[in-house]
């Protein structure tokens, strides 16, 4: 069995990313900076109406708008509109102002509808507008029960309700979603913002009914995707069939505006939850009833009572139709609303048995990565000093400490990856694995394990990556491109390096020997193959945060002073980027406990912040100091980072925030309106 | 969004010709183009290039009065030693204006007459009171950000972060109206917005502002606001507050509110209350409940009454320093 070399060099340790000097300079190509020869740009009409019944639609003035090349619908019609923002048709021009001059050329015969509903509470209620014909807004969800639950609520020493709520978050990766197309006769060509490569050409080809072998996908550098771009898109069909009717490339790019609307989104979600603990502390009965709302498709369930195990425990959960964009992966999907609400639950139960929340965890989490986790944070933290009793801290701006544990159990790897090295003569080497770097470091990772193996440096490996002419590699979600990548990589050295050896005669190729033994190639160079072996990689991964904040009681506002996120991967590739991984999920994470909410408005069917004035994501004045400590273990191999790094800030941050101002504010985000109600502050309605 | 003639104006009568009641000016940029690009305003046929009129970028100081040119940026302001010493105030509004790249090109003259930022308003496809519709969608629907105060039917609020700071300094705007220089107070420059939904100032068509003018008669003042994140973010509510200070007794006291009102929120009775008083927590605390007496709150912005109260006291104590 394989086994990762007990002494590394480049392994487990610090190395910048190969890539940082293309993309600090400007040189890194994204999918949105792709300029192929004769461009057009491309835009999408969508509904201005929340439900509506298309009835036609004529393009013509469109295409008399000077600069307009290509102009088509995205159905056929009658086409029934479910939410705002729908897509209705397509535009390709020379210029962005024709594109937009031919959006409101376009004449759209509709029938509006006024029998939608946008929000979760409404469309649970009887005679609610149904947001699909002959299918209930409301299905039930992941439901189960065991042990003897009511009974087991009277046997319990402490026991709390409580409701704990989460926003829609909506998809904003720096890099809209969007690709450049070219069709031609010789096939289509996308250059695609994606984090699946192989799973664009296979949509991309589908749905234009040609062979996977006619279609390519190049993704050189992407802006981001944490979940959002695993698919071709109705936005990269579009432009593929623009593209076919311009006759020339058409980089569609989608605009902030329609990010906000149809790209997909983490579901809200509505906790009830009841829990209760035997006076040793032992949490031993738990309820919960939950819903919560993906849009007009998709799931809302959440793994409940998440990390705990409790042995009478009763979970009812359903799914709510609303009239607004669908739901998509997002980050770790399910975990940080189930992560908060549980956490919460958790920390409000140790209130009332009067134990300090971390002793509470340590008690009732069996998982011997999170205790030590907990106890290595604990003491970096501080937790010890810093723990006062919850409202206790003096003075208007009250500091409170919160701590909420993780795991991520998906993922693991993709065991079909492949991979391919070419050796030269002159001992120049190229890496080609037709996996993507979404932001993560991927290229890095490459480079990383190459140069361990092959006794080299890391920027002596070339690496190219995001192309599907290259052997396959995974979809880069649910944190398992490293996983699957590493062991690709090592098997393409351990090949290369059995293959140069046997023709080099040298007994050992690796690091001095290199060159010599890359001389004896002679004039033609080896390309060896390598795929994803067992034994190098496993899962899952655990983590646990530990956040500090101040609160102003006066003004609401919430400073976040400090995070520190213990976090274990199994064998760290690159600790840079690992970090890096950390310190995004953790931003990410303080933008869902404090900023992030999409809001509907009931009356018209809109998203009303569809910008980044009023959909607030967290800026550096916001970010913390963040304190990583990262547990390296070889001995499980590598494991994903991206995900369990975002899942426990929020509720960390929340209970920190209830602990400085000795009030619970269950519902995210938490901002000034609500810590100022929570203190009990803000008057009633006025009468008019 | 529409196209549009362009011209640069050289001098301030040939811009106000230029502009001729279908025309909008160009300074800073920053509100206008997000204005043309959803299509929110009627599109002007020429956009009119004031940044090479004369004159008008300065900040110059005075026996009495300093004059602030309405193309002076808001960066500008931020960055003066001089300002931050004579109106601390005023200093510490501009820093919390938007963003750094912002306050680089923004103006005086286009804080001041900036449009509602009202979601409602500002979204392309609701058509409120404001847009000339006739149902204000935020009084029963997304209010966390309007006013609690108003004398319309539109609750979207001032959001001139310089409007409230000169409010309290009692500033006066040169305006340029029909060919003849008005001056205007900062309650005459917004009065229009109490009572006229479609208003969100009082200028005219055509109307250019072309000064501020700050008395020196108040050494101390102090801006504060709370918004939602730390950085380039609206104003939840703002609070200025400016008064001389002989013998530890306020003099000439003047606190002014954003973001409650359609116009900068202020009381006279609060002011008249204050002159003479020494500061302290009870003095400051009988002041804010004066200036939000009356205040009717919705659904979602009941919360700005107590952070309003904080703001004007904490404003007010900070004038003790």
């Amino acid at each position: 069995m394989s086994s990762w070399p007990a002494e590394t060099k480049y392994i487990s340790k610090n190395t910048t990313r190969i890539d940082a000097p293309a993309k600090l300079t400007g040189q890194a190509h994204y999918a949105s900076d792709i300029q192929a020869d004769g461009w057009l740009y491309g835009m999408i009409l969508r509904s201005k109406w929340p439900a509506a019944k298309i009835l036609s639609v004529n393009l013509d003035k469109a295409r008399q708008v000077p600069g307009i090349k290509a102009a088509i619908t995205v159905k056929d019609f009658p086409q029934t509109i479910r939410f705002y923002g729908e897509e209705i048709a397509a535009v390709a021009g020379t210029s962005k102002q024709a594109c937009l001059d031919a959006l409101r050329a376009i004449e759209v015969q509709a029938e509006p509808r006024n029998d939608f509903v946008v929000n979760e509470d409404d469309a649970r209620k009887e005679n609610a507008p149904q947001v699909w014909d002959g299918r209930p807004n409301v299905s039930p969800g992941r439901s189960r029960e065991q042990g003897t639950v009511d009974q087991a609520f009277t046997e319990c020493a402490a026991v709390i309700e409580g409701s704990y709520s989460t926003a829609v978050q909506i998809h904003h990766p720096m890099e809209t979603h969007g690709n450049t197309v070219s069709w031609t006769d010789d096939g289509v060509t996308a250059w695609a913002s994606t984090q699946g490569i192989s799973a664009v050409r296979d949509g991309m080809a589908g749905a234009l009914k040609l062979d996977h072998s006619q279609v390519r996908v190049i993704t050189e550098f992407m802006g981001g995707g944490f979940g959002a771009k695993q698919a071709a898109g109705i936005e990269g069909v579009l432009a593929a069939r623009l593209s076919r009717e311009a006759k020339a490339p058409v980089r569609l790019m989608l605009t902030r505006f329609d990010n906000s609307l149809a790209v997909g989104n983490r579901p809200s979600s509505f906790q009830k939850i009841k829990i209760g603990a035997l006076a040793d502390g032992t949490l031993h009965a738990f309820e919960m009833n939950a819903y919560g709302t993906p849009g007009i498709n998709g799931g809302a369930n959440i793994p409940a009572p998440y990390i705990y195990r409790i042995p009478n425990t009763r979970v009812n959960q359903s799914t709510v139709l609303v009239n607004a964009g669908p739901s998509c992966a997002f980050r770790a999907p399910d975990h940080p609303p189930a992560s908060f609400g549980m956490e919460s639950a958790m920390d409000d139960l140790a209130v009332k048995l009067g134990i300090d929340p971390l002793e509470f965890r340590l008690k009732n989490d069996s998982n011997e990565i999170r205790q030590r986790e907990y106890k290595l944070g604990a003491e970096k933290f501080g937790w010890k000093e810093k723990y006062q009793k919850p409202g206790s801290s003096p003075g208007p701006v009250k500091t409170g400490i919160g701590c909420a544990g993780a795991a991520w159990p998906a993922g693991g790897a993709s065991r079909r990856t492949q991979g391919e090295a070419q050796i030269n003569p002159d001992g120049s080497v190229e890496f080609r694995l037709g996996v993507q770097d979404i932001g993560t470091g991927t290229k890095t990772v490459i480079a990383v394990v190459a140069a361990e193996m092959l006794g080299l440096k890391p920027e002596q490996i070339t690496v190219k990556t995001g192309d599907t002419n290259y052997p396959p590699g995974p979809t880069s979600g649910g944190s398992t491109t490293c996983a699957s990548i590493s062991p690709t990589v090592y098997d393409i050295c351990a090949n290369a390096l059995q293959q140069l050896q046997t023709q080099s005669g040298l007994a050992d190729a690796r690091g001095d020997n290199w060159f010599a033994a890359c001389k004896k190639l002679g004039v033609t160079p080896l390309v060896v193959h390598g795929q994803w072996q067992q034994g190098l990689s496993s899962s899952p991964a655990y983590g646990v945060q530990f956040a500090e904040v101040d609160v102003d009681t006066e003004t609401g506002l919430v400073t976040v002073k400090k995070v520190v996120a213990v976090h274990d991967c199994g064998l760290i590739v690159d600790k840079l980027t690992t970090e890096s991984q950390i310190n995004g999920g953790v931003i990410m994470g303080m933008g869902y406990a404090l900023y992030e909410e999409r809001v509907m408005d009931d009356l018209s069917g809109v998203v009303l912040n569809p910008n980044f004035e009023t959909y607030k994501l967290a800026g550096i004045a916001d970010v913390p100091e963040i304190e990583i400590v990262l547990i390296n273990m070889p001995e499980r191999g590598v494991i994903g980072i991206g995900e369990p790094a975002t899942v426990p800030t929020a509720a960390a941050i929340g209970n920190a925030v209830a602990n400085a101002i000795g009030a619970r504010v269950g519902s995210l985000p938490i901002t000034p309106a609500k810590i100022l109600a929570a203190l009990g502050k803000v008057p009633p309605v006025a009468k008019s | 969004m529409k196209a549009f003639e362009y011209a640069t104006a050289l001098s301030t009568d040939s811009a106000c010709e230029l502009v001729a009641g279908h025309g909008a000016y160009l300074a800073g940029g920053n509100d206008l183009l997000g204005l043309l690009k959803d299509y929110l305003v009627p599109g002007p046929d020429i956009l009119v290039n004031i940044k090479s009129l004369p004159g008008l970028n300065k900040i110059e100081p005075g026996a009495k009065h300093w004059t602030l040119g309405a193309l002076v940026t808001v960066g500008q302001i931020e960055n003066s030693p001089e300002v931050k010493a004579a109106f601390p105030g005023l200093h510490e509004a501009a820093s919390e204006i938007a963003s750094q790249q912002i306050r680089n090109v923004a103006t005086v003259g286009g804080n001041l007459a900036q449009h509602s930022r009202c979601w409602y308003f500002r979204h392309r496809d609701t058509v409120c009171l404001k847009k000339n519709g006739d149902l204000c969608y935020a009084r029963n629907g997304e209010n966390r950000y309007h006013s609690l105060f108003t004398g319309n039917d539109c609750i979207s609020p001032v959001v001139s972060s310089l409007a409230v700071i000169f409010t309290a300094l009692d500033a006066t705007a040169a305006v340029l109206r029909d060919g003849r220089e008005t001056r205007m107070s900062m309650a005459e420059l917004y009065q229009t917005a109490w009572k006229t939904t479609v208003a969100h100032n009082s200028l005219n068509p055509g109307d250019l502002i072309l000064r501020v003018e700050i008395p020196l008669a108040r050494s101390r003042s102090a801006y504060l606001q709370a918004s939602d994140k730390h950085a380039f973010d609206w104003a939840l509510v703002s609070c200025a507050a400016a008064a001389e200070v002989a013998d530890g007794k306020l003099k000439s006291p003047r606190v002014a509110l954003g973001g409650i009102s359609p116009v900068p929120h202020q009381v006279q009775a609060a002011n008249d209350f204050l002159a003479g008083k020494t500061l302290d927590d009870a003095t400051a605390s009988r002041a804010a409940d004066m200036i939000l007496a009356g205040a009717t709150p919705l659904e979602h912005n009941g919360y700005k009454v107590p952070m309003a109260h904080a703001l004007i006291r904490r404003a007010l104590l900070k004038l003790k320093a």
